[in-house]
């Protein structure tokens, strides 16, 4: 068996604002191996993006062990993490938050333009296919604000595969979407992760997507649910 | 440190909010403009009336130290001798007339007293009275060494006509007002009379316009052997003159030659505290307006940039997300910040420059009927350079906190769209 991309060993979370303690996940256990498509779903506060932002390294467990390609990462500073978000990691945000001043190719090249310009050169000719492939090939040159959300989003995709990441991380990405342009990206997010062998792990309250994905992570008040405590793999297959 | 990912980023920041960078431009152009305009005038000006003032006269004065005759009675206060009774009547002593004797023994060491010493004059002064035919005047005369004297106020260039340099025991050379009032030419044969009578003949040897009212009215030069035995000096001289290389560094000099000498040593500004307090103020003046624009220049900057910063919160917390680091997102602004303050200089020193040029350019009608550059402009090189500097540090402050603020922004909080 292939080794996981991310590995969850009893994590849990529990957010400290002065005197006041908000615990919101509890020993939550499970893996991610390459080239899964993973939906997390659950009622809204059950931490499901307080879940993602601690796989996506965007922030620090308060129990448990974190380990992403088998390194543990749970405890790295803030500099180490972000430096392993940029080389490893791909994020989807419900808004696409494009740079405005930048072209569409500009953007969805911006994670390989922090690793310098002769990366950013190497990666142009494959994110240009993949813009091709998601349907933007007459967009490269042209600024996100003349896009619609759809096509945005669709830039947005692309832009979190730039790196070429072991996991992409998506946070109600078609959240913001009509049905039809939700569809699409959807689709496209399958497609790639299953054309590129990159894991996604996306945040859902669609249904419809979650049935479609490998596997579902359903939450429920910072628990998954159906898993009992100290069973590790304690996520339950979609089909 | 400046990665390209962190320039293409600024850049592209400024490039899309061209008003607002423009904006920015223009203040940094104008406090760049201000510092170069206001130094240089106002550095000229000072200049001009500084020379006006001290070009005829020397950066230094060395005279004999003043000494009161002190009456027995005014031993007591001194605490002297107390116990004596003194009868008579009580006179005030005139002060004792002082002159530098040993003149001659000094001059070498206050020759080489300082590196900043570019002259050393003897000089000998009083008052005396002008005879030919029926007209008498009272005259100041000066008897010095001309090829020392020269350096002290320029005669010599200054000469309508005959010699200064060179003049030997008979010459007086003297300022055209009085050769006019006196109808004086060349080789003409004039009478000075000393303060105790004595008698002597000169011969004009020179006449000249230096424009310092001082020197060209009531003032004769005569050769310092003629003027130690009109005013019955013996070998004595009334003073040296010491003129510097930089009159500004005079206190300091002055200061360093006080333990040396056992005369009174005395520098122009100390002799003319009104000019110097005047000065000083005008200096504090300008400083205040270059300090307050400089102020105004980085609220300019900081105030564009929290605004760039604020309107930019979502991208910046994406970017940080992607992995973009707080040093990188900060030096982004720190360099727009730098970069607006760049470009102001790019503008604003050619601005000043170009100014200052058009009014170096401006002639006028003086009251003399001489026509004169109003303004006295010399542009230093350092002073744009200077200013330049300035400006940066001023974009790099300025932009720091709002960059700090931009590097710290929360990524989770945006993901959140809080
Ligand atoms: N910084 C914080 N400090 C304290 N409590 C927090 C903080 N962030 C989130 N929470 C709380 O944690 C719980 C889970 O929040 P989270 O955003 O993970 O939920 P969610 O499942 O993503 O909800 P939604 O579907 O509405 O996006 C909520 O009760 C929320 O109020
Ligand atoms: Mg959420």
């Amino acid at each position: 068996m292939a080794q996981p991309v991310v590995e969850l060993d009893r994590v849990g979370k529990t957010y400290y604002n002065g005197d006041v303690e908000t615990p919101v996940l509890f020993d939550i256990s499970f893996s991610i191996v390459p080239g899964e498509f993973v939906a997390i779903v659950g009622g809204s506060g059950s931490g499901k993006t307080t879940l993602l932002n601690l796989m996506g390294l965007l922030d620090r467990p308060t129990a448990g062990v974190i380990r992403v390609e088998s390194q543990e990462v749970s405890q790295l500073d803030e500099l180490s993490r972000a430096k392993a978000r940029r080389d490893r990691l791909g994020f989807i945000f419900q808004f696409h938050y494009l740079l405005p001043e930048f072209t569409v190719l500009e953007n969805a090249l911006m994670p390989c333009r922090m690793r310098g310009r002769e990366f950013e050169k190497s990666q142009e000719p494959r994110m240009r296919e993949l813009l091709r492939a998601v349907g933007l090939e007459d967009k490269l040159k042209v600024r996100p604000p003349q896009l619609s959300g759809g096509q945005q989003q669709r830039a947005a995709v692309v832009r979190s595969l730039a790196n070429e990441p072991a996991v992409v991380f998506a946070d109600e990405p078609t959240g913001n979407l009509d049905s039809k342009s939700g569809r699409l990206v959807f689709d496209l997010m399958k497609r790639l992760s299953r054309e590129s062998g990159t894991a996604f792990v996306m945040v859902t309250h669609d249904d419809n997507f979650a049935l479609e994905a490998d596997r579902v992570i359903r939450i429920r008040d910072g628990r998954l649910v159906g898993a009992p405590a100290g069973v590790p793999s304690g996520a339950i297959p979609s089909r | 440190m400046l990665s390209y990912f962190i320039r293409s980023v600024a850049f592209r920041h400024l490039r899309y909010s061209v008003s607002q960078s423009l904006l920015t431009i223009g203040v940094v152009a104008i406090s760049v403009l201000l510092i170069i305009y206001l130094r240089t005038i106002i550095g000229g000006t000072q200049q001009r009336i500084t020379q006006n003032t001290t070009g005829a006269i020397p950066h230094i004065t060395v005279e004999p130290p003043e000494r009161t005759p002190v009456g027995a009675w005014q031993l007591s206060s001194l605490g002297l001798d107390t116990d004596n009774l003194y009868v008579g009547e009580v006179v005030n002593l005139p002060k004792a007339r002082e002159v530098i004797e040993d003149w001659r023994l000094w001059l070498p060491s206050l020759d080489a007293v300082d590196p900043e010493v570019a002259t050393v004059s003897p000089i000998v002064t009083g008052q005396a009275f002008m005879n030919r035919g029926s007209r008498r005047q009272s005259v100041r005369v000066t008897g010095v060494i001309p090829e020392r004297h020269n350096g002290i106020v320029e005669i010599e260039k200054n000469l309508d006509a005959g010699r200064f340099i060179g003049m030997v025991s008979g010459d007086v050379v003297l300022g055209q007002k009085l050769a006019r009032d006196f109808g004086l030419k060349l080789r003409d044969k004039v009478r000075l009379v000393g303060p105790e009578g004595l008698t002597l003949n000169f011969s004009v040897a020179g006449i000249y316009t230096t424009g310092f009212g001082q020197v060209d009215d009531g003032q004769v030069f005569v050769t310092l052997r003629d003027g130690q035995s009109l005013l019955e000096l013996g070998g004595s001289i009334s003073s040296f003159g010491i003129k510097l290389t930089d009159l500004y560094d005079a206190e300091n000099v002055a200061r360093r030659m006080v333990p040396v000498f056992p005369f009174k040593v005395q520098s122009w500004v100390v002799q003319n505290p009104n000019l110097f307090r005047t000065l000083d103020a005008q200096g504090q003046t300008r400083d205040l307006i270059l300090i307050m624009t400089t102020i105004a220049s980085g609220f300019g900057i900081g105030s564009i940039l929290v605004m760039v910063v604020t309107s930019k919160y979502r991208e910046i917390g994406i970017l940080k997300a992607m992995g973009a680091t707080p040093g990188e997102i900060q030096s982004i602004f720190v360099l727009e910040g730098l970069l607006l303050a760049f470009i102001g200089c790019l503008v604003g020193v050619p601005l000043g420059v170009l100014l200052l040029k058009g009014l170096a350019a401006i002639r006028s009608v003086g009251p003399d009927g001489r026509v004169d550059a109003p303004f006295l402009i010399e542009i230093d090189p350092m002073l744009l350079l200077g200013a330049s500097l300035v400006a940066m540090a001023t974009g790099a402050v300025a932009s720091w906190f709002p960059a700090r603020k931009a590097g710290q922004v929360d990524p989770m909080q945006v993901i959140r769209g809080s």
